[in-house]
């Protein structure tokens, strides 16, 4: 059992020579950190916004009609948005999960009744979680417009907050557009906000945008997901070249049994995983500032599982692959489309729909997931679902390549 | 006294290929046991199934008590393996590749570090320990090779032609390393395709051709297969393969090999064909420079048992 340590600490040692090896799963992933997350952190700062955005009234009353006067006819507003008033609702609806439209307010039939009634009305928000600032501005603009029409309806009712929350067309305080990232809101698209217009008062209605994340902070944890994995195309190198050299052989002339070896070759992708994984933490943190959150050990897990299915993907290469030249040309194959599966290269949520369902097998969709989980705030209870589903990736792996790998 | 290692009516099959052929011998404790044969003959396949690196197809080995089909782990421990292939890992040092390989034999602490030690001052190499193997010059790297099967100080040693490329002063090292492990106790099976070194070595010896093994005995033994015969050795250029079916057909000839610009002709009537040898070369146009007569060795052995060179 102690020789699964002796070889994992063995194959760590070689690997750690390896300046090749350091390049890819070191260096590339910071520089890529880097570039990506400053060239694309830029977009759109100062550009006029332009965005597009629907009403659609359904309004049997004349509420509605004045609330849709009132946002499409303020200057601010119009600076920022293209509004276009609608009439199908569900149109709408597809065209924002769609991306089409970054945004939409759907006002129900009974909305002047309601008011009328002294009910509390609710107004549908859509959002395009795939432009969460935009989108959030948009629900801050409604927002807005509802605390003013409650105003105008309620006369007599004095609501200082609401007048002076003012019909600004600027981002909502505690998002800076200019350096946040589109798509890095969670959440399934088309996502629905609702609106109370509440006759006597706004009510305080979630609408906050979550803690946003800066492009070099995604790129910090979309990058770490996807180069976890690159352990494992080395991880798999090592097999084959033991293999190869004989080494593998010789150590199954040793009375450890293959149980042991396999593991050990295992547990070394890991040791190097984690120790890759450490380095990034730090280099993410320290050269750029990226923020992973407060739950360091939930940071840490999803890390773990990440690990554990490179040593799985180290173990299924080296069973299809006989060669480290065959293995190269499978290995990033696999990873590429694990990354770009996995949102690490688009936001997830931007993929074609059709994908979905093929999302959840790549780990690293799940470990970026959990990433942006994290550095938005939250805590181990959120991720352990996203946890489970990369360790299973990875033990369905694992299992893989034991079963098939060949070792003569 | 019963013997270390058993190993009986072995036999492996790759597909078509009968690799090892109903292969049978003994070695008793302390000997150099040596398994001389050409490439392909079946050596590395045998030693392959005695260190339980690949199932039989059928067939019995048992080390030091333990068979391979019901103890491969305590079998294992007994042994020290030196592969063909120089299994080392490059980009580790001497040093720190013995002291992998003992873990792995399960030496740990100051066990290991004094049995790295002594390995590295029988190979020769105490002084260069902590540079890289892929430094090495290949004479050194197959000592160190050596020097990781032996860490353990296994009762049997299995070593598989283990100076295959490397220079003679790397081999004689070797050949002088293989007597002292032996002079110390250790019991050791040999396989090579250089007759001298088994003749130096080994106090018995099975040769071995296309997986059968065809004679077994100690040097003088086989000797006797040829007993009464003599090797005519001549110096000659431009042999073809035409010439050599002509001397093969000579009456009196058993067995002919070219070696470089040699030929060994194996006879029992070294005097009556001398003539007849010369002219058909000459007749062939092929130049002969020197004639003479020496005694049979175990090349003469296989030759006269296959007809053919080891060395081919
Ligand atoms: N894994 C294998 N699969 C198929 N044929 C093999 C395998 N290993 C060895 N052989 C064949 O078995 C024969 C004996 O090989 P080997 O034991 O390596 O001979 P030697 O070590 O005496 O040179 C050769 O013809 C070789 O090609
Ligand atoms: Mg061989």
């Amino acid at each position: 059992m102690r020789n699964l340590f002796t070889i994992a600490a063995k194959d760590t040692r070689i690997m750690v020579r390896d300046r090749a090896a350091l390049l890819v799963m070191l260096a590339m992933p910071l520089g890529l950190i880097f570039i990506l997350g400053s060239a694309l952190g830029n977009v759109g700062e100062g550009d006029s916004l332009d965005a597009e955005v629907a009403i659609v009234n359904l309004d049997s009353g004349d509420t509605g009609e004045r609330f849709v006067d009132g946002l499409t006819s303020a200057e601010e507003i119009d600076a920022v948005f293209n509004i276009h008033v609608r009439d199908d609702a569900d149109k709408v609806r597809t065209e924002v999960e769609r991306g089409d439209l970054t945004a939409a307010l759907i006002i129900p039939k009974d909305l002047t009744d309601r008011i009328t009634r002294g009910e509390p009305a609710p107004l549908e928000v859509l959002q395009d979680p795939g432009s969460a600032v935009i989108a959030g501005v948009w629900a801050a603009v409604v927002r807005a417009g509802v605390a003013q029409a409650s105003a105008q309806i309620v006369a007599g009712h004095t609501l200082a907050e609401a007048f002076a929350a003012p019909l600004s067309a600027g981002p909502p305080s505690g998002a800076d557009a200019s350096n946040a990232l589109p798509g890095a809101s969670h959440g399934s698209p088309g996502e629905t906000q609702e609106l109370e217009l509440d006759a006597v008062r706004v009510s305080e209605l979630d609408v906050e945008l979550e803690k946003e994340i800066s492009m070099i902070s995604f790129y910090a944890a979309a990058m770490s997901g996807m180069f976890l994995l690159f352990g494992g195309m080395f991880g798999a190198f090592s097999f084959v070249r033991e293999r190869r050299e004989q080494t593998l052989a010789r150590m199954m002339s040793t009375p450890s049994s293959t149980a042991v070896i396999v593991g050990g070759k295992a547990l070394g992708v890991m040791l190097i995983g984690v120790l890759q994984f450490l380095v990034l933490l730090a280099g993410t943190r320290l050269l750029f500032q990226v923020d992973w959150g407060s739950d360091v050990l939930a940071v840490v897990l999803v890390g773990f599982a990440e690990v554990l299915s490179a040593a799985g993907l180290a173990m299924a290469l080296a069973a299809l692959g006989k060669t480290e030249r065959a293995i190269g040309g499978i290995a990033p194959a696999f990873i590429m489309l694990f990354a770009a599966l996995g949102g690490a290269m688009i936001p997830a949520e931007q993929l074609p729909s059709w994908l979905l369902p093929v999302q959840v097998l790549s780990p690293v969709y799940w470990t970026v997931e959990s990433f942006l989980e994290l550095m938005r705030g939250g805590a181990l209870a959120d991720v352990l679902p996203n946890i489970g589903a990369v360790t299973a990736i990875g033990v369905v792996l694992l299992g893989f390549g034991v079963w098939r790998v060949r070792y003569e | 006294m019963s013997s270390i290692v058993e190993v009986r009516a072995l036999t492996k099959r790759f597909d078509e290929l009968v690799a090892v052929n109903d292969v049978s011998f003994s070695i008793e404790e302390g000997e150099v046991f040596g398994l001389l044969g050409p490439n392909g003959a079946g050596k590395t396949t045998t030693i392959s199934m005695v260190s339980c690196l690949i199932e039989p197809t059928s067939g019995t080995i048992v080390v030091n008590g333990h068979d391979s089909a019901r103890e491969p782990g305590a079998l294992k421990a007994a042994l020290g393996v030196v592969p063909q292939e120089i299994a080392l890992y490059p980009t580790l040092t001497a040093a720190e590749n013995l002291r992998f390989w003992g873990s792995m034999y399960g030496l740990r602490g100051d066990a290991l570090k004094s049995a790295v030690a002594d390995a590295l001052e029988l190979a020769g190499l105490a002084d260069r320990a902590k540079e890289r193997v892929e430094k090495y010059s290949g004479g050194m790297k197959r000592r160190i090779n050596i020097a990781a099967g032996i860490l353990h100080k296994p009762r049997v040693l299995l070593m598989d032609e283990p100076t295959v490329g490397i220079d003679p002063q790397s081999r004689n090292h070797i050949l002088e390393t293989v007597k002292d492990l032996n002079a110390a106790g250790m019991t050791v099976l040999y396989t090579s395709h250089y007759m001298e070194e088994v003749e130096y070595l080994c106090d018995r010896i099975a040769i071995m051709d296309h997986g059968v093994i065809i004679a077994e005995g100690t040097l003088n033994e086989l000797r006797d297969v040829v007993g009464g015969m003599d090797v005519v050795a001549v110096k000659v250029a431009g042999v073809t393969s035409e010439v050599l079916e002509r001397v093969r057909a000579i009456e009196g000839v058993e067995g002919v090999e070219s070696v470089e610009d040699a030929l060994e002709v194996l006879t029992r009537s070294s005097g009556s064909i001398m003539g007849r040898l010369v002219s058909t070369l000459e007749s062939e146009g092929a130049h002969v420079t020197s004639v003479s007569v020496t005694e049979p060795n175990l090349e003469s052995v296989f030759l006269h048992l296959t007809g053919k060179s080891l060395r081919d």
